[in-house]
């Protein structure tokens, strides 16, 4: 992902900002981190250049 | 093995397009993407979202148009198809995956001009929220299909690997009224299902195509069409 889509992207529980944390750059592109809810803390990892913004009751039962 | 883990298995993944748009699907491919087009042109600088966008089919097509896109599915072995494919393509527009669930998207309110689901609803098991949740995040246009009750389709429904759900025309559009959207325009067409075109060499699926297009048009026939493209507006 670029880094701009942060500024759309929003925790799908809450709907509030995400902050990104432990970002891994590969040219312009955010390849690996965490995006982290700024009001309920929910995390959400990026995979190989895809964030997972699964919220956590779904996560678990689907595969990568 | 059930349907949302046939559909998120890596192998599935790689050989999703191969197997679903060659042959006579070409023909579905190529009719779905005029229907997309046909709804929505022009997308230059529109933001666009696309639920259940697979490999990226229609998301790759409507960047390569100028829109920006962000392209959402629940499995990220189609994801990765699609930044592959995305990487290869001419992109005018921004592009971006994402893995996400259609019932709570991760974007604030009237955020898109458009939001598209192509072959999303006949998976959907609570078809009202998700369009509801659509229509949040949509300050414009919703786009769908819909697989119809009554049609050919029902028969070869046990061999689709996903089940499948049918609507008739009166649920979407009690749908619609219930989530405050106006239908613009409903296109039917395929008469005959997905499953026998795909199934079949190229040359005779146009025959059939052509068959379909010449009975499909007739008032008597309309309801056994086997494919709705609902163009709706956020009222």
């Amino acid at each position: 992902m670029k880094e701009s889509l942060l500024e759309i992207l929003c925790c799908p529980l809450d709907k509030h900002d995400l902050e990104l944390e432990d970002a891994e750059y590969e040219d312009d592109e955010v390849v690996g981190g965490t995006l982290v809810c700024t009001e309920c803390g929910e995390r959400y990892p990026i995979e190989d250049g895809i964030p997972n913004l699964l919220p956590p009751d779904m996560r678990e039962e689907s595969p990568a | 093995m059930k349907g949302q883990e046939w559909y998120q298995a890596d192998d599935v993944a790689a050989e999703y397009d191969d197997k679903r748009f060659s042959q006579g699907g070409q023909l579905i491919d190529r009719r779905e993407k005029e229907a997309v087009l046909e709804a929505i042109m022009p997308v230059e600088d529109r933001n666009v979202l696309e639920i259940a966008c697979g490999t990226g089919r229609f998301t790759v097509m409507l960047a390569e148009r100028g829109a920006d896109v962000v392209g959402l599915d629940i499995s990220a072995a189609m994801l990765q198809q699609g930044r592959k494919k995305a990487k290869a393509a001419n992109v005018a527009g921004t592009l971006e995956f994402l893995r996400g669930d259609a019932g709570r998207l991760p974007f604030p309110d009237d955020h898109f001009d458009t939001v598209v689901a192509m072959r999303f609803f006949h998976l959907a098991d609570d078809p009202e929220a998700f369009l509801r949740e659509m229509r949040r995040v949509s300050r414009d246009q919703i786009v769908f299909d819909t697989f119809n009750r009554f049609s050919a389709r029902s028969v070869y429904n046990w061999a689709l690997p996903m089940g499948s759900r049918l609507y008739s025309k009166s649920e979407v559009s009690v749908l619609l009224a219930k989530t405050d959207l106006t239908l613009v325009d409903v296109e039917d067409d395929f008469l005959a299902p997905y499953g026998l075109y795909r199934s079949i060499p190229n040359g005779l699926a146009n025959a059939i195509r052509s068959v379909d297009e010449t009975v499909g048009g007739r008032p008597l026939t309309d309801h056994l069409a086997s494919v709705s493209y609902w163009n709706t507006r956020v009222r």
